[in-house]
């Protein structure tokens, strides 16, 4: 017995010894270079086109894979956010605009390359912009705001020159080229691995890359992790040299407490996921970096269908907008954080400027409230339902009983339901739901774009069924308004309408709250919502 | 010896034939589940900025929700009759694929969390048993009640707070492993069997401290149920006449307890394990989600969450063909604790 207890004993204790001489030096070498960066998402594709990708998957393809041009910065308050009027080259080392708006041409770097090391070359381009506005993809959609709409208008004139043709001189065009979608592929690679069925390679492109980004996806587990490696020959930064992080490690963690433990100890160095309880005891406790941006181009509603009674009735919807505990919802849902879209003062009655969204001249009001319910013909009240949905249980749920209470005092008798995400969605989309809370996202904020896609059209973003032809004509035509002054005014008429027929409540902005070790430097808020990993940087 | 086994092993095939069409109920009966609960998968995965109609007849394509109910259901069974447990939209990976990645993570916590809950279980009950009415017996009784009353997530957060937060003794609760730790070849998808495989002692560990928070959350759960069972049978064990006779014929103590009164009292506690181990698989979906293990509960509650019907359907199949295993197994145990049991 003795024997056989004991010679393992020695032989564990042998290879012990060997193992931890072997990984001395590769371990010590890397903490400091790798940024380990966890989310409650999850990657679940490294081909952000493919349809159910997730938001996270947007962000790796950002480092992945470059595109012709890229968002620039500012600063906001003081906080670095992407900036929609700045357009910088990423592949093109330059681009021109004809005077008519019609034709953008691009000149590519002469020294960019893929990651397998050939050449990025114009028919490369072309290729993945064909891709992008024929493949069945979700690129195809976001293209088309920019009037990106078939193959024909992108044309190589030379190996390192491209040129993309418009039909109407629209403002979106540039912008759109460099979201998440129209990214730059290694043709030659890809067509490879196309088949007849697939002849443009989605379902390869779904689990490998063939790019020229910044990043080399190492590996790949969906649901769980992703590490990447840093390309070292990758040159698109702002400075001319490789992004700072040798390693990046994209981890999911679901339980938002665990991911706060994980950045209070050290042991994450960035996270931009946590519940506002935890970001405001870290912020509280001083010793990490917390950066709160306000999501500008996000928008927290409360939603009324606009075609279901009573909420047809435009002066139900008045009653609502003054019946809203504002102050106390923004407190108990959000604590305090982020940009509030209500209790603005208008002077002379007019809206202060033409941009959307605007801090709405509404505040809670229960006498003013009750006379809209008495205009509807409803003074004694009725009942509704109002929903929200699991995954923002968290704060939508204090919010949802906060209307409860505050509409009971105008004999408005609400139900409050929550329903499981998918659930929500589908009836949002079947236009069923009465009464509920919703956001919405748009990567290219500008008036028009907004009142285009958020208030017209029998569609799914169309959260209050509002449809109103004027509205609807007034936003179309300022697409393509070439004039600042006219379209300020177009913005200004559209922002008065939306005050006058109150389709649905803006509530507010929540914070983009990215909390960090105090180490870390470069964090930019940016459109998709996420962490650029090439924007940050260790000290 | 030989007809025992003979005869456990018949019993064993019979059972598991007879329990296919009861699988072959799941199915169906899972399938149609999903289909009648409210919510689209097409509408809710094609929510990208910009995704509109089109976007959700492609998805709604993609999964073959173009086609009427009956329909998927008959691509549904040739498809589970050729391996086939199609695609999750939610990962993007075939179901099939997802689910051996998983199952071991889920395993092989349920398997540590069933063993430590085994090991307090046991002799808790036959310590309580044996001086029933003690202040022994109450402190068991108070320890079972708190372990049942805390909720798993609980429980893991506070074992979190203290020993990874407070103290600093417990590895980040990030999963298996620790993420600078490269993992060993994968044999059995068993992290602890697979790094003793390739002999790396030091990851052996890692993955081991990893391991103990979320399973001793778990087993805290479950101790109640066993301890008590074992407890009850032990009682009525020994105050049986065979008991009596033992004692009385001079036996040592350890004989009397472990090897007369123990022996017999074991057969309730298997049944009761293996009905503690079938839930624990499926309900450990808290401890996953807190410990953020890559485990089958967690991956079957998020799809279930965003109406993702192939891994749900999938998920709850190989649950009912694990129920169909473990009750194989506590049968076979039965025949090696009790002969008689075998006997027909």
């Amino acid at each position: 017995m003795r024997f056989v207890s004991f010679r393992p004993a020695t032989s564990v204790l042998a290879a012990t010894a060997l193992l931890l001489i072997a990984n001395a030096p590769s371990q010590a070498q890397t903490r400091a270079e790798t940024l380990r960066y966890v989310t409650g998402a999850s990657v679940n594709t490294l081909d952000p086109n493919i349809p159910g990708s997730t938001r996270e998957s947007f962000a790796l393809s950002m480092s992945t894979y470059d595109r012709l041009v890229a968002f620039g910065r500012k600063q906001l308050n003081g906080k670095w956010v992407f900036d929609l009027d700045t357009i910088t080259g990423e592949l093109a080392e330059s681009y021109d605009v004809s005077p008519d708006g019609l034709k953008l041409t691009f000149r590519l770097r002469k020294d960019a390359k893929f990651q397998d090391g050939s050449p990025v070359t114009a028919e490369d381009v072309k290729w993945s912009l064909d891709r992008c506005v024929t493949a069945p993809i979700l690129g195809k959609a976001q293209l088309l705001t920019g009037s990106l709409t078939s193959a024909d208008q992108f044309k190589v004139i030379d190996p390192l020159t491209i040129e993309v043709t418009l039909p109407k001189p629209d403002k979106l065009a540039l912008p759109n080229l460099a979201t998440v979608y129209p990214m730059i592929i290694n043709s030659k690679v890809a067509k490879a691995h196309a088949t007849p069925d697939d002849p443009w390679a989605t379902a390869w492109l779904k689990e490998h890359t063939a790019g020229s980004g910044a990043y080399v996806v190492e590996t790949f587990k969906p649901g769980e992790q992703v590490i990447l490696k840093r390309d070292e020959s990758w040159n698109r930064g702002s400075a001319n040299k490789p992004a700072f992080f040798k390693r990046v490690i994209v981890q999911s963690v679901p339980e938002p407490a665990t991911r706060a433990n994980l950045v209070e100890r050290g042991d994450a160095d960035l996270v931009v996921d946590l519940q506002p309880s935890d970001v405001q005891s870290l912020e509280a406790k001083g010793k990490l970096k917390v950066i709160s941006t306000p999501q500008y181009n996000a928008i927290t509603y409360v939603s009324m269908n606009n075609q279901i009674p009573p909420f047809d009735n435009v002066n139900v919807r008045r009653a609502i907008a003054y019946a809203l505990p504002y102050d106390d919802m923004f407190k108990a849902a959000l604590f305090g954080r982020g940009a509030p879209l209500f209790g603005a003062t208008w002077p002379d009655g007019k809206p202060l400027n033409g941009i959307y969204p605007f801090q709405q001249p509404v505040k809670m009001d229960l006498d003013k409230a009750r006379e809209y319910l008495k205009a509807a013909g409803l003074p004694e009240g009725f009942s509704t339902t109002f929903s929200f949905n699991v995954g923002q249980s968290s704060t939508a749920e204090p919010m949802a009983a906060l209307v409860k209470e505050s509409l009971a005092k105008i004999g408005i008798k609400v139900d409050i339901q929550k329903l499981p995400d998918a659930q929500m969605s589908t009836q949002i989309n079947e236009k069923k739901l009465p009464f509920f809370t919703e956001g919405i996202v748009a990567w290219l904020p500008s008036t028009d774009y907004f009142y285009r896609n958020f208030y017209t059209g029998n569609q799914r973003w169309n959260y209050s069924s509002i449809n109103n032809p004027d509205l609807a004509a007034i936003a179309q035509e300022a697409r393509f308004e070439p004039d600042k002054a006219k379209y300020e005014e177009a913005g200004r008429k559209l922002n008065a309408m939306h005050m006058d027929l109150m389709p649905q409540i803006m509530l507010w902005q929540p914070n983009q709250d990215a909390v960090m070790a105090s180490s870390i430097e470069g964090y930019t808020y940016e459109f998709h919502r996420q962490v650029d990993y090439r924007d940050v940087s260790r000290k | 010896m030989m007809t025992g086994l003979g005869a456990t092993v018949t019993r064993a095939g019979r059972r598991l034939l007879s329990s296919l069409p009861a699988l072959f109920g799941v199915l169906v009966f899972t399938f149609l589940l999903m289909r009648v609960l409210p919510g689209d998968p097409a509408v809710f995965f094609a929510s990208g900025p910009n995704a509109g109609k089109e976007e959700i007849e492609q998805i709604r394509k993609q999964m073959g929700l173009d086609k009427s109910v009956p329909e998927q259901l008959v691509f549904y069974l040739s498809d589970i009759g050729q391996g086939n447990l199609g695609r999750s939209m939610m990962t993007g990976q075939p179901v099939l694929k997802d689910l051996r990645e998983r199952l071991p993570a889920s395993l092989e916590l349920t398997f540590t969390a069933l063993l430590i809950a085994l090991i307090a279980a046991v002799p808790l009950g036959v310590i309580a048993a044996l001086r029933p009415g003690s202040v022994v017996d109450h402190g068991v009784r108070l320890f079972c009640a708190l372990g049942v009353c805390v909720p798993t997530f609980v429980s893991g957060l506070l074992l979190i707070y203290v020993f990874y937060y407070l103290l600093g003794l417990a590895p980040d609760p990030t999963g298996r492993i620790d993420v600078f730790t490269s993992l060993p070849p994968q044999r059995t998808g068993f992290l602890l069997i697979d790094f003793l495989l390739a002999g790396d002692v030091e990851g052996w560990w890692t993955a081991c401290k990893q391991l103990i928070l979320p399973a001793v959350s778990m087993a805290l759960f479950v101790i109640a149920p066993l301890a008590r069972i074992t407890r009850a049978s032990m009682l009525v064990s020994l105050g049986s006449d065979f008991v009596r006779t033992a004692r009385s014929v001079g036996l040592s103590w350890r004989k009397v307890v472990v090897t007369y009164a123990l022996r017999n009292a074991i057969l309730p506690v298997i049944t009761i394990a293996g009905i503690v181990f079938s839930t624990m698989l499926g309900a450990n979906v808290l401890v996953e989600k807190v410990f953020s293990w890559p485990g089958v509960a967690s991956y079957a509650l998020d799809a279930l969450l965003s109406s993702d019907y192939a891994p749900v359907q999938g998920f709850v199949l190989l649950m009912a063909s694990l129920f169909v295993l473990v009750n194989l197994v506590v049968d076979i145990c039965y025949g090696i604790a009790d002969p008689r049991v075998s006997i027909e």
